[in-house]
C-alpha cells in the first residue's frame, strides 16, 4: 500500500488526471457498449440521424489511434535503415528483427520523470507538446487514404493543411517561452523563424498546381490524377515538386533542415527543458509529420491512391450466395483438404518429422495461403483496399527517402538555411507560378 | 563535374543507397561464432604504446584465462619493485631471450635478480590444511603465511594457488592490494631485486634497446 501511495505521490497533476481517467473511460465505454447492445434499435436510429457527428467522432478516434503505429513504424524504419546505411545491423533484439524496439522506446519515455522546471509556466509548458502534436494530427483530417477513406473532404483542404501545419510554430514558441530558459527561448524563436520562412515557398510551390487543377480539395486533386501515371502532377509541375519537397523537409524539421531540435547537439533547442512523455510527444509529432508530409507529397504530385496504370478489369466477382449448398460443403471440406494437401510434402519427404508436426505445419501454411488469397481478393474487388495499398506504398517510399536523406546529408547552418529559403526557393516558386500561369494562358489548359 | 549544383547530394545519396544493400560488418558474436580455421592457434604478442613502452601491466589475466595454460609470463609489477611470474621459470620472456643468446654463442648477461627462493613448502601446506584449502578464506591464508614467513614469498603464493585452485593472478592481486601484506622481506625494499641492470645488459647484447625502454 505504501508503494502505491508513494507512486501516486510521485505523479504529476496531469498524470493523476490520466490515471483516474483511464478506468473511468473504460467503465463508460463498457457501459455504452452494454446500452447499445441491449436497446440497439433506437440508438441506431439516433446514430443515423446524426451521421455526420458520428462520422466525425469515429474519424477523429481513428486518426488519433493510427498515429501511434505509424510513428512506431517510422521510428523503427529510421533506426534500421540508417543502421543498414552505416553497415550496421541495427535493432535486432526486441521482437522479430527488432521491430518492437520503438515500442520499448515509447515505454521508456513513458516511465521517465515528467519534470517541470521551477519558474516555468506549467500550463503553457504542458500545453505546448499537445499543440505541436495536435497540429500534426489535425492535418491528417484532409488526407485521402483511399477512395471514400478520408476523415473530411474540405473544398479548402489544402489551405486547411497549410494552416494546421503552421499551427505547430505556435506550439514550438510556447515550448520555448514557457521553459524559463533563454536557450529554449532562442531555440523556439529559431525554429519559428525557420518554419515561417519555409511556409512561403511551400505555399507558393503548390499555387501553380492549384492553377492547373482549379480546386483546393485534396480529394479532387487526387481524383484529377487518375489513369496512367503520366497524369500525375509531378510531370506537369517538376519544379513545383522539388520546391515543395525541400520546403516540406524544413517544415517537418528533417535533416538537412533539422536544426530546430538538432538531435546530435547538447542543447535541444525548444525541447531543452522537456523530459518524459512531454518530450516524447515532440518526437512523436515529428515522426507523424514525416508520414503526413510524405502522404501529402504523394497526394499532390504522385497520384495519391491511384495505381500508376489502370488495371485491366480482372475482378472475378464471386458471389458466395450463388453457390447454395456447395458453400456449406466448401466451408466444411476446404480447410481439411487444404491442410492435408499442404502437409503432404512434409509427410512424404521428411521421414524424421512426426506426423502431427507435419499436419500442424500444413495447417499454418494453409492459413498463410488463405490469408494471402483473401488479400488478393480484397485488393481486386474493393477499390479502397487497392487504393490504400497504393497510397501507403507510395507514402513509405517517401518516408524512406526522408530517412535516406537523414542518413546522408549533414545539417545546414542557420544562415544558409534562411538564405536558401529567401534567395532560392521563393524566387523559384514565383517563377514556377508565373510560368504555369503563362502556359495556362497560352495553351488554355 | 563538381560544378553541377547538387551533384554532391546525388553522389552522397547514391553512396548511402549502395551501402544499404552491402553486407553488414557487425559480428553478432555469441549467436554467430566467428569463422576460425580448425588449426588456428593464434599468436601471442605484447603491444607497445607510442612511447615505445610495453602496454602489458603484468596483471596475468591472460595467463589465468588461458584454458590450456600455454601462456606464461614474467615481469615487474606495476611499481617496478617485485618480479612476478606465471608459468615455468624457463619459459619467461627474459629467459627465452637469454637462452637464444646462449645458443648464438654471444656473452650472456648475468641476471641481476634471483629466481624466487626455495621455501619450506610444508609450512604453507599446514596453513592450508588449517584453512581447509578454502579459497574463500584467502585473506586469512595470506595473513597466516605472512606470519610464518615474515613476508609473502612467491613460492608460497604459487603453492597456495596450486593447492586451492585459485588463479595466481587473484592471489597476487589480493596480496598486493592489502597494505599489511608484504611481497618482499621487511626492511629490505632497497635490496629488492631490480631488473634494470639485467635488462639493460640484455638490451645491449641483443641490440633491441627501444623495445625494452620501459623496464
Amino acid at each position: 500500500m505504501t508503494v502505491m501511495s508513494r507512486a501516486w505521490g510521485r505523479l504529476t497533476l496531469p498524470g493523476k488526471v490520466i490515471f483516474t481517467a483511464i478506468p473511468l473511460l473504460l467503465a463508460v465505454g463498457v457501459a455504452l457498449a452494454l446500452v447499445v447492445g441491449i436497446l440497439g434499435g433506437p440508438i441506431v436510429e439516433l446514430a443515423s440521424q446524426y451521421g455526420a457527428v458520428l462520422r466525425f467522432l469515429v474519424a477523429a478516434t481513428i486518426i488519433l489511434v493510427i498515429t501511434i503505429p505509424t510513428a512506431f513504424l517510422i521510428i523503427f524504419m529510421e533506426m534500421k535503415i540508417i543502421a543498414f546505411m552505416n553497415l550496421r545491423v541495427g535493432p535486432d533484439r526486441v521482437g522479430p528483427w527488432g521491430t518492437l524496439l520503438s515500442v520499448v522506446h515509447g515505454l521508456k519515455v513513458l516511465v521517465k520523470e515528467d519534470f517541470t522546471p521551477s519558474g516555468a509556466d506549467p500550463l503553457i509548458f504542458t500545453l505546448a507538446p499537445v499543440v505541436v502534436y495536435g497540429s500534426s494530427v489535425m492535418t491528417l483530417v484532409v488526407l485521402p487514404f483511399a477512395p471514400g477513406l478520408f476523415a473530411q473532404d474540405f473544398n479548402i483542404g489544402l489551405l486547411y493543411f497549410f494552416a494546421m501545419g503552421g499551427l505547430a510554430v505556435v506550439g514550438l514558441l510556447m515550448a520555448g517561452w514557457s521553459s524559463f530558459n533563454k536557450y529554449s527561448l532562442l531555440g523556439g524563436l529559431r525554429s519559428a523563424a525557420q518554419m515561417v520562412s519555409y511556409e512561403i515557398p511551400l505555399t507558393l510551390s503548390v499555387a501553380g498546381l492549384l492553377l492547373l487543377a482549379g480546386t483546393m480539395s485534396v480529394n479532387q486533386l487526387v481524383a484529377n490524377q487518375s489513369g496512367w501515371f503520366t497524369n500525375w502532377y509531378v510531370f506537369q509541375q517538376p519544379l513545383g515538386f522539388v520546391i515543395f519537397f525541400i520546403a516540406v523537409t524544413a517544415e517537418a524539421n528533417r535533416t538537412p533542415f533539422d536544426l530546430t531540435e538538432a538531435d546530435s547537439e547538447i542543447v535541444a533547442g525548444f525541447a531543452t527543458e522537456y523530459s518524459g512523455m512531454r518530450f516524447g510527444f515532440f518526437f512523436f509529432a515529428e515522426y507523424v509529420n514525416v508520414f503526413i508530409v510524405s502522404a501529402m507529397t504523394v497526394a499532390l504530385f504522385f497520384g495519391g491512391w491511384n495505381a500508376p496504370f489502370p488495371f485491366p478489369a480482372l475482378a472475378i466477382l464471386l458471389d458466395p450466395g450463388s453457390l447454395g449448398i456447395w458453400l456449406l460443403l466448401g466451408i466444411a471440406i476446404v480447410p481439411l483438404v487444404g491442410t492435408l494437401l499442404l502437409s503432404l510434402p512434409f509427410l512424404l519427404t521428411r521421414s524424421s518429422m512426426p506426423a502431427w508436426q507435419a499436419i500442424v505445419l500444413g495447417f499454418v501454411l494453409f492459413n498463410v495461403v488463405v490469408i494471402g488469397l483473401l488479400g488478393v481478393w480484397a485488393f481486386v474487388s474493393f477499390d479502397w483496399v487497392a487504393g490504400l495499398l497504393w497510397f501507403l506504398a507510395k507514402t513509405y517510399v517517401f518516408v524512406f527517402t526522408f530517412v535516406w536523406m537523414r542518413a546522408t546529408l549533414p545539417r545546414v547552418r542557420i544562415d544558409q538555411l534562411m538564405g536558401f529559403a529567401w534567395k532560392w526557393l521563393m524566387p523559384a516558386a514565383l517563377l514556377n507560378l508565373f510560368v504555369t500561369a503563362g502556359a495556362i494562358l497560352v495553351v488554355g489548359r | 563535374m563538381n560544378l553541377i549544383p547538387g551533384i554532391g547530394i546525388v553522389r552522397g545519396m547514391s553512396l548511402t543507397l549502395r551501402r544499404f544493400f552491402q553486407p553488414k560488418v557487425t559480428i553478432r558474436y555469441p549467436e554467430v561464432p566467428s569463422d576460425v580455421a580448425v588449426k588456428f592457434r593464434g599468436r601471442l604478442q605484447l603491444l607497445y604504446d607510442e612511447n615505445g613502452s610495453l602496454k602489458c601491466e603484468t596483471c596475468f589475466q591472460c595467463a589465468q584465462a588461458c584454458p590450456i595454460e600455454c601462456i606464461d609470463m614474467g615481469g615487474m609489477d606495476t611499481k617496478g619493485r617485485f618480479h612476478v611470474h606465471w608459468g615455468a621459470a624457463e619459459t619467461y620472456g627474459e629467459r627465452r631471450e637469454e637462452s637464444a643468446l646462449r645458443r648464438s654463442g654471444r656473452p650472456v648477461p648475468d641476471p641481476a635478480y634471483e629466481r624466487f627462493a626455495p621455501i619450506d613448502i610444508a609450512a604453507v601446506d599446514s596453513i592450508l590444511e588449517d584453512f581447509d584449502h578454502d579459497p574463500a578464506q584467502l585473506l586469512g591464508i595470506l595473513e597466516a603465511t605472512q606470519a610464518a614467513f615474515d613476508y609473502l614469498p612467491v613460492g608460497a603464493l604459487k603453492r597456495i594457488s596450486e593447492r586451492t585452485g585459485t588463479g595466481y593472478a587473484q592471489i597476487y592481486g589480493t596480496a598486493s592490494f592489502y597494505g599489511h601484506l608484504r611481497l618482499g622481506a621487511l626492511g629490505a625494499p632497497a635490496a629488492a631485486p631490480s631488473a634494470a641492470p639485467y635488462l639493460a645488459a640484455l638490451a645491449a647484447a641483443t641490440g633491441a634497446a627501444g623495445r625494452q625502454a620501459d623496464a
